[in-house]
């Protein structure tokens, strides 16, 4: 066998599969310390180890991949399954209700018009679980559960409460210390696939999922960016600061926190070898929540154009990355919003052109 | 010369290499999976043997597929599928042994084959690190107990440490009782009950995952540390 692992590879998956996600950075320190071998210097060498790990890794269909948080614009790695069988729905310590619940939030983050990825705790605990019945069901049809739906309905605000920090201890969600739920890292590794068989409107610079994003502040069109790409599209690139795609103006300031940090590449290295996944998933029903109170409608009410942008200083509380604490991740200084549908028929229709 | 025997044993169930490949890829998911899911507790080789027999019958075909799974889990992730004869209570070892087929009384776990340091360093889930130290302590205690100890005689060695059976909010174990429950679910414990002339008993054994070769060595190392440990600080 020509393509051997060795230990040290078997060191990089099993701390990846036990710890979760580690950073680019901490990657590397590990590869470093494992290798005696610089791999910002000798990044091919980094690049064929990882290459080497997803060779092996397919013939269970799981990968080593990078994902880009794009709350701070940091490179991370995880190991993910790519495909979704019957062995790994077994690969959960969470309930059908808690994956509804899982699900409904998300939905709930993704769907944010003025793509601030976010919403709060208390609108996360009165998210209504009954759009998520028709999914349960179907894939518990073998099972033949008929009270699924109850225990969707009897699913109470404190175990929706406890599920929450489990999803957070988990690194499904992120909550920082003003209490904003956000995506967590490995919902960024593992959904990228949902991301885009959900025709999510995605960035315009990388083409990734943009669900963290700028808006063009022109209400015809569609574009946006993640903030980390519009530093490399204004500052990096040297281009005027218009949208790519309208000529419209796009104020662009750096953010206090990011100024301080040095500037580095933010295109992710991981492994070439793409597997690709078949994971479709239907797309439920938008997620309606009546009793969202005022400062969340403010933010989060697609209909209505927002005068200020979002005030909120987001803290990230993870004790694991405490380097990272110095990265605030702040918000763009005025965001726009549009009409979610409106948005995803022009981007329709310039997919046909 | 592996690889020549391999296509050999195989071709003789009469399946391709695609479609042994996708067994063996099956079975590892399931191991990886259902160890997650169950938080290490021992899977069936039962389990295991019908994932192959539910759509292939070919005798045999099921062990050669455990044994590729084996060899690609140790090659692929650095994980051991180590096997683990399930031991019964000692009350009931003699009237039962006899009934109970070898094949059925197997189990598998997955245990890292990095070296210790190695693993503490870069493997150890901070998260859960304390659940082994608890297996740990509860091991040795029935251990120094001569592998059998009276149910509330283990208790009472537990309060002494602060763990009571109903304490629900133990900072860091949580359920303490709950805790304790998956030691016997992941076969380092087992509950024997005996019928005495003062009524019922409850005791507790060593289970096959205590009794396995590397965890008793690791068991002993463990005491006679403690054991030194107490009498350095009893010389000072």
């Amino acid at each position: 066998m020509s393509s051997a692992l060795n230990w040290r590879h078997h060191v990089v998956i099993q701390s990846l599969l036990s710890r979760g996600p580690l950073s680019e950075k901490d990657l590397h320190a590990m590869f470093q310390d494992l290798t005696k071998r610089n791999p910002g210097t000798e990044r091919q060498l980094f690049d064929s180890f990882i290459l080497k790990i997803n060779k092996a890794l397919s013939c269970a269909n799981f990968e080593l991949r990078a994902c880009i948080d794009q709350y701070d614009g940091q490179v991370y790695y995880g190991v993910v399954n790519t495909v979704s069988d019957e062995h790994s729905k077994l690969g959960t310590k969470y309930t059908v209700p808690q994956i509804a619940f899982y699900k409904a939030i998300i939905e709930a983050i993704v769907q944010d018009a003025s793509a601030n990825a976010a919403i709060f705790s208390i609108h996360a605990l009165n998210l209504s679980l009954d759009s998520q019945v028709t999914i349960v069901t179907d894939s518990q049809s073998q099972g033949s559960q008929p009270n699924v739906p109850t225990a969707l309905k009897n699913f109470s605000l404190s175990q929706k409460e406890k599920t929450l920090h489990e999803l957070v201890r988990d690194q499904w969600l992120d909550l920082t210390t003003d209490g904003v739920i956000r995506l967590g890292l490995k919902s960024f590794l593992d959904l990228r696939s949902w991301f885009r068989n959900n025709d999510l409107p995605s960035c315009h610079v990388c083409n990734e999922a943009g669900i963290k994003a700028e808006l063009c502040q022109n209400e015809n069109c569609t574009v946006r960016i993640h903030h980390y790409c519009l530093k490399q599209l204004f500052l990096q690139r040297k281009v005027a600061e218009v949208c790519p795609s309208c000529g419209t103006s796009w104020p662009y300031t750096v953010p206090k926190a990011e100024a301080e940090q040095t500037e580095d590449d933010n295109e992710p290295r991981g492994s070439k070898q793409v597997i690709k996944s078949e994971r479709k998933r239907r797309r439920a029903n938008r997620v309606v929540d009546d009793e969202v109170g005022s400062n969340n409608q403010d933010e989060l009410n697609e209909s209505r154009e927002s005068q200020h942008g979002n005030g909120l200083v987001q803290k990230r509380g993870r004790p694991r990355r405490s380097d990272d604490a110095d990265i605030g991740g702040s918000d763009a200084s005025q965001s726009l919003t549009a009409i979610s549908d409106a948005r995803r028929v022009t981007r329709s229709s310039a997919r046909l052109s | 010369m592996r690889m020549a025997n391999a296509a050999e044993d195989f071709s003789q169930f009469g399946i391709s290499k695609e479609e042994k490949d996708k067994l063996v890829g099956e079975l590892i998911r399931y191991m990886l999976f259902k160890t997650h899911q169950n938080s290490g507790c021992p899977i069936k080789r039962e389990e295991l043997t019908q994932l192959v027999t539910k759509n292939y019958h070919q005798r045999n075909l099921p062990t050669f597929v455990i044994n590729e799974a084996k060899e690609k889990l140790s090659f692929v992730f650095g994980y051991e599928m180590r096997e683990l004869q399930r031991t019964q209570p000692s009350s009931k070892a003699r009237t039962q042994s006899s009934q109970q087929s070898v094949a059925d009384s197997k189990s598998y776990i997955l245990i890292s084959q990095l070296p210790p340091n190695v693993y503490e360093k870069y493997v150890v889930d901070v998260n859960t690190a304390h659940l082994s130290g608890f297996t740990f302590v509860i091991i040795s205690i029935v251990y120094l107990a001569g592998g059998k100890i009276p149910e509330e005689n283990l208790w009472s060695q537990m309060r002494r440490m602060g763990l009571g059976e109903t304490e629900s909010s133990h900072p860091v174990l949580g359920n303490v009782k709950q805790a304790f429950e998956l030691l016997v679910q992941q076969r380092y414990l087992q509950k024997d009950k005996v019928n005495g002339p003062e009524g019922n008993t409850v005791y507790y054994e060593l289970a096959e995952r205590a009794l396995d070769g590397p965890m008793n060595d690791r068991i002993k190392e463990y005491i006679s540390q403690i054991v030194q440990d107490n009498t350095s600080v009893g010389a000072a």
